[in-house]
């Protein structure tokens, strides 16, 4: 019963039913972990739901695509960051915790900040816009004009399809 | 618009052309819904990135709202229910 790992070309239907796969198994990781029932515990597992369904939409996409490798990136990171947490004790955490976060977020974050190719597109009206947009994709902030449009095309349909995917699980979950 | 050209000839490392970005631009203006039924000369870059921005924020609300909705499913369906499991091993 395991998925296919062929890179998907443009069939929206193998798509669908790959995310619909590993979507599903997030789920199960989760609903297989600690039960939390409190109300206080049901904002984080929301959150752990919708970081399921991005890691999912990474997943499938692999390391094909820049959004998909920043997913995955901030995902291992963000893993990697509670293990510390956890084994290191409170004072000495707090020092660490420091400088690790110094450290990922200069090695994130490309020091020459200056994006040259950043207003190709048009600089008299679009700048802001193309902004906003690279802001919205994860993964495209360095990218030039050209990159940045087929990153978009390309994550809007990964995500388009993930909404599709959610939304079935919802109303069949909802008529049990 | 005439400022495109005097900038290709500038920025000699990226050969892109006008031609690749308007073909990029079209093939995002099919995938967002809002401007897919209108025909494709009408509508302008600005157009196109703007109505992409507004359907990519709004898909992101809709994945935080699914989420939301699925996270309260989960909480309350019985795990231990005949049903449940049954669309389970069908799913998986």
């Amino acid at each position: 019963m395991s998925p296919p790992h062929q890179p998907t070309s443009i069939n929206p239907n193998s798509l669908k039913i790959q995310l619909a796969y590993r979507f599903l198994h997030n789920l199960n990781n989760i609903n297989t972990k600690r039960s939390n029932l409190d109300h206080t515990q049901i904002n984080r597992k929301s959150h752990r739901v919708k970081v399921a369904a991005y890691a999912s939409m990474a997943f499938v996409t692999g390391s094909r695509r820049a959004w998909s490798r920043s997913i995955l990136r901030k995902i291992r990171n963000r893993g990697v960051l509670a293990r510390i947490k956890k084994r290191v004790d409170h004072k000495a955490s707090r020092v660490r915790v420091h400088h690790h976060l110094n450290a990922r977020s200069t090695k994130r974050r490309n020091p020459s900040c200056s994006n040259p190719n950043g207003d190709y597109i048009d600089p008299s009206g679009n700048l802001g816009l193309e902004v906003k947009l690279r802001k919205l994709v994860p993964g495209a902030v360095m990218m030039d004009a050209c990159g940045l449009l087929d990153e978009t095309a390309d994550y809007i349909k990964c995500l388009a399809t993930q909404v599709e995917v959610m939304r079935t699980l919802v109303d069949l979950y909802s008529t049990i | 618009m005439s400022s495109r050209r005097s900038r290709q000839s500038s920025n000699g490392a990226s050969r892109i052309t006008d031609d690749q970005i308007i073909q990029l631009l079209s093939k995002l203006q099919q995938l967002v819904p809002e401007i897919r039924n209108r025909r494709s000369n009408k509508a302008s870059a600005s157009k196109v990135l703007q109505e992409t921005c507004n359907y990519v924020r709004s898909l992101h609300r809709e994945v935080d709202d699914l989420s939301d909705r699925l996270s309260h499913l989960l909480s309350t369906i019985d795990a231990e229910s005949p049903e449940a499991s049954i669309i389970q091993s069908l799913i998986m």
